[in-house]
């Protein structure tokens, strides 16, 4: 499947630069709108994945290829999946160098396309999960799932990056202190069930981000309900 | 049989297929090492090897792809133990019936400024492989599969400093013609065989039907043999096949003799049946001969600039005679560099000239920051401004592209000192036409420095195409007679000797009046004496107006396209007006918004302009501290009372700075004045890249009035702790965005206190939390930029 990114929901942008939709007049509007034109055009999405099948154990979840998903949190989130489905995506190096660019000439354009760009992934993320989804005919998913979610650790990007041979297929790489680069990147574990299960949505509640979420604390949120 | 023989030797050269795909189909896991396979399975790769020599490859790719140190790490092998049983089973197989390459595939993360490997440390990793290599007895080293030009430069740069072994490099494509990191065949090639490849090529990402534009782009832009080793056709995203026969395979392949190919092999899911096919495929063709010459031109790593047309240098990026750049040297503010960077692409410069020299700054450190930061944000090539090989090698060496030294002169200890670098970089020079004598007056005495100069430097092997002659302009307030001189040189450089000619044209009117006039003149004039690369300052648009209307009236700019687009829709007034006349006139009384409703409103032009006028009747200082502190106060506290959100922080800060830099211009008249509050060191900690918020917080803190001295991202502690005390900062902010990069944020401090630097230290990022802040010995935390505002006033006032 190739990727193509339409347009992106203003209201998420918004909320990313840490404006509520309501309070945003039109100029900030006409700017984050000009702002997610540009990532639109600049991103060059790509995104690759492979299907393993999953074992619980007591330290986590191990891939049918041997690499240990360690901790509890993915456990659970995957219990009643026999497989699942490993992908990455990213929107490339050029959109990186272009925020960059603008950052260094307008401070506010640069968080207008940072957060462009986020929305950006967001939405290639959902495409592709569609895209999963349709290759598991009659199967059940619960929602995608990140390190850095929980207690499954960043350490993993490395390891999760090679076996989708990532570098090489859709040039996402992972630096020394496992900071994906480019950044607007990112890697996720999609479960799939072939019985029904418990129904699980990403929620506020459950975000590993909720002790210190900066859009809770402004009193509202990410566009996660 | 040696490479050289082979490659001299008429018709194609087989080199093998997939490897990696190859060691799946015997047995290896997914995610498991392929390297490891020589300790663990090496008759699989005996049997590999031996399939392809049979097919008829005459040169083996050792299984050494990823054998480098930071790829073995998680299976606790290194290079030294995994490369010579490697290179040892290609030769008991190759049998003296075929060479032995040393593969070198990337490292598997990216280098600065794209990502966060530093350059050196790249260079080293890749040495360490070429030292293994050539002790177990590799024929020659083949460098695949790079998607990052500068990544290439760097092994290439190994091979060449350990090394006398022939070297191939082959870069990925996609589809666009670009690698995943935008480089370009055109720069690619200009700079590979600039810094000394053997060969040059493509492999991986995409089939053979894919591959004729990125041959006829190679071999327009190198001389070198060109090696081609395509995917079998294009890949699917679930990594499970590729889209083409063995058969359709070779037939494409083989179409590419046509185009001058000389190596054709496979890569990703071919196998030695589609090497014997191509074999087959290949038997009896000849390789047709196609007459390459390669033009002059410059690029970055992702920009070629071909010199076949004025083409314009920028001179912002330059201390001399300007003390807004001097201050930015002085205080580390590479932003301000940047700014200059790309204020300059925007007006229409081609290429920028980098300058950083000042006394009493590190001239070879600084020199390297900015040629990084710039290129991380520019994709024009640079000119390397300095006389000093201890400041143009290190700039040299992490410079991506072909860079232009400059400069060179008749002077033969400096040519000696200076050429072999350039030869061996792979750069074009300067070469200013004077010498230890100085400046000849005559036309004749500045031909022979020019003939002197080219002569050395075609002795060290530099092309002829890569000699740019500066004539010199001299100030013609100063000696009259001496712009007639530098023309008549000019002329003459460009049609007796050919080669392509730069000057500093701005110079020329020094003393006079209505400099821009004599500049505007002078650039027309030496245009139509054959210069090709004025060193101008492209903001000033007349001057631009005469780079852009000699194309025009040159019949370059074909159907005047980029004069229309430049000029289509303005209306250009010739009048000019007396200098004692106010540039612009005083607001009509009563028509100015208040300065302070501006700021609070985020109107950036308004808020420069009411400033301005304010200043007539008020002092300074008395604008700053009683009406824009107190509006960005305001907003401030209405931020943090959810009244006003982070966008309309940003915008009124960016109101304020408009409004502060006009302020700042008048105090620059008056000694003592000018320095902030401050300054305080802001970095992004090591291993962190994530800078949007350190910078947001730069913003408003240098709106408040404070210095700020930004390190950038991925700052190691000892930098912060040098630049803490260096510039004696009462304040040091460390921002992290990741859980995985906050044991650098505690390094950091921890290095601080041990080194008893006498500094306040706040931290900030979005995992951060007041309490963890404390345990790694913080004195603040701040949630925002606002707050980081407020711990500046507690800290410094």
């Amino acid at each position: 499947m190739n990727l193509s990114i339409s347009e992106l929901n203003l209201d998420e942008v918004l909320r990313y630069m840490g404006c509520p939709p309501d309070q945003a007049d039109e100029r900030l509007r006409t700017l984050a709108r000009q702002a997610c034109g540009q990532i639109l055009r600049e991103a060059r999405p790509r995104w690759a994945w492979r299907c393993f099948d999953v074992t619980a154990e007591p330290e986590g979840v191990r891939l049918s290829c041997g690499l240990l998903l360690p901790g509890q949190d993915l456990k659970r989130h995957l219990e009643g999946c026999r497989r699942a489905a490993l992908f990455c995506a990213t929107l490339g190096v050029q959109t990186d160098s272009f925020i960059r660019r603008a950052q260094s000439v307008d401070m506010l354009h640069g968080l207008a396309l940072d957060c462009a760009a986020d929305a950006a992934v967001e939405q290639v993320c959902d495409q592709i999960e569609t895209e999963l989804q349709g290759q598991f005919p009659g199967c059940f998913f619960p929602f995608r799932y990140s390190p850095g979610y929980g207690d499954l650790p960043l350490t993993l990007q490395n390891d999760l990056l090679d076996l989708l041979d990532a570098p090489r297929r859709v040039g996402l790489t992972a630096s020394a202190s496992h900071i994906l680069i480019p950044r607007k990147s990112v890697t996720a574990i999609l479960g799939v069930a072939d019985q029904p299960i418990a129904q699980s949505v990403r929620s506020c509640l459950s975000c590993p981000a909720h002790a210190g979420c900066m859009y809770r604390k402004s009193g509202g949120h990410c566009g996660i309900s | 049989m040696e490479f050289r023989e082979l490659l001299n030797a008429p018709g194609p050269i087989l080199l093998d297929g997939g490897m990696g795909t190859m060691l799946q189909a015997k047995g290896l896991g997914i995610g498991e090492a392929p390297e490891l396979a020589a300790l663990e399975h090496p008759d699989w790769i005996l049997d590999i090897h031996r399939a392809y020599v049979e097919a008829g490859t005459q040169i083996l790719c050792a299984n050494t792809f990823g054998a480098n140190r930071e790829k073995l790490a998680r299976t606790s092998k290194t290079p030294d133990e995994v490369i010579p049983p490697s290179i040892a089973l290609a030769k008991e197989a190759a049998a003296g019936r075929a060479l032995v390459a040393l593969d070198i595939g990337p490292i598997g993360q990216l280098l600065e400024p794209t990502g966060l490997l530093p350059f050196e440390e790249a260079v080293n990793l890749f040495k360490e492989e070429v030292r293994a290599g050539v002790k177990a007895g590799a024929d020659l080293v083949m460098i695949e599969t790079v998607a990052d030009l500068q990544e290439a430069r760097a092994a290439l740069l190994a091979v060449k400093e350990t090394c006398d072994l022939p070297v191939m490099v082959t870069m990925t494509y996609e589809e666009r013609g670009r690698t995943f990191l935008g480089c370009d065949p055109a720069s690619a090639a200009l700079t590979l065989e600039g810094m000394g490849a053997d060969a040059i090529g493509v492999n991986c990402s995409l089939g053979p039907r894919e591959m004729p534009p990125l041959v006829e782009e190679l071999t327009r832009w190198s001389t070198l043999p060109i090696s081609i080793k395509p995917n079998a056709g294009l890949p699917d995203p679930s990594g499970s096949g590729y889209d083409i026969s063995a058969q359709e395979f070779a037939e494409s392949m083989a179409q590419l003799t046509e185009l001058g190919v000389k190596f054709y092999g496979g890569c990703c899911g071919t196998t030695p049946e589609y090497i014997a096919l191509l074999a087959k495929a290949l038997k009896g063709r000849t390789i047709r001969e196609i007459p390459r010459s390669v033009p002059a031109a410059v690029c970055s790593g992702t920009r070629t600039v071909p010199i076949d047309r004025v083409r314009v240098i920028g001179e912002r990026i330059n201390p001399t005679g300007k003390k807004a750049m001097k201050e930015a040297l002085k205080r580390d503010n590479i932003d301000y560099m940047l700014g200059q960077a790309l204020e300059q692409t925007e007006a229409g410069a081609d290429i920028l000239d980098v300058n950083v020299g000042l006394p009493e700054i590190d001239e070879a450190d600084m020199m390297v920051r900015v040629v990084k930061a710039v290129q991380g944000v520019t994709d024009a090539p640079l000119q390397l401004d300095s006389t000093r090989p201890e400041v143009l090698e290190p700039a040299l060496r992490i410079y991506c592209g072909k860079a232009i030294v400059n400069s060179v002169n008749g002077d033969e200890e400096t040519m000696a000192a200076i050429l072999p670098l350039v030869k061996k970089y792979g750069a074009s020079v300067v070469g200013l036409t004077l010498d230890e004598n100085g400046i000849p007056k005559s036309t004749q005495a500045r031909m022979d420095i020019a003939h002197r100069i080219l002569d050395r430097a075609l002795s060290y092997g530099i092309r002829r195409e890569d000699v740019y002659i500066d004539c010199l302009t001299l100030t013609v307030s100063a000696e009259q007679e001496g712009a007639a001189q530098t023309l008549e040189a000019l002329r003459r450089v460009h049609s007796e000797l050919g080669l392509k000619t730069v000057l500093g044209v701005s110079n020329i009117s020094f003393g006079l009046p209505a400099r821009p006039l004599v500049n505007q003149n002078f650039l027309t004039m030496a245009m139509t004496c054959g210069l090709d690369l004025p060193i101008i300052n492209p903001n000033v648009d007349a001057m631009m107006a005469a780079v852009r209307s000699y194309h025009l009236l040159m019949n370059i700019d074909t159907d005047a396209r980029d004069f229309i687009a430049a000029y289509g829709d303005v209306q250009v007034s010739t009048s000019i007006t007396a200098a004692s006349r106010p540039a612009s006139a005083a607001p009509a009384a009563g028509g100015t918004r208040d300065l302070g409703e501006l700021v609070k409103a985020g109107l950036k032009g308004e808020a420069g302009e009411a400033a301005r006028a304010l200043l007539e009747t008020r002092e300074p200082l008395d604008v700053v501290d009683n009406v824009l502190i107190p509006a960005l106060d305001q907003v401030g506290a209405d931020f943090e009372a959810g009244r006003v959100f982070l966008p309309q922080l940003i915008q009124a800060a960016g109101a304020a700075q408009a409004a502060f830099e006009v302020i700042r211009a008048r105090l620059s008249g008056q000694p003592g004045q000018e320095a902030g509050k401050g300054p305080i060191v802001l970095a992004t900690v090591k291993g962190d890249i994530h800078d949007i918020g350190k910078n947001i917080v730069k913003v408003l803190l240098e709106n408040y009035g404070y210095t700020v001295i930004d390190l950038g991202r991925d700052v190691p502690p000892e930098a912060v702790v040098q630049a803490a005390q260096k510039h004696q900062a009462p304040l040091v902010g460390l921002s992290a965005l990741m859980t995985t990069t906050l044991g650098s944020m505690a390094d950091t401090i921890a290095l601080l206190r041990q080194e008893k630097v006498p500094c306040k230290v706040v931290v900030g990022g979005a995992v951060l939390t007041p309490d963890y802040a404390q345990q790694i010995g913080a004195d603040f935390y701040a949630r925002d930029a606002k707050e980081s505002v407020d711990v500046a006033r507690q800290v410094i006032g």
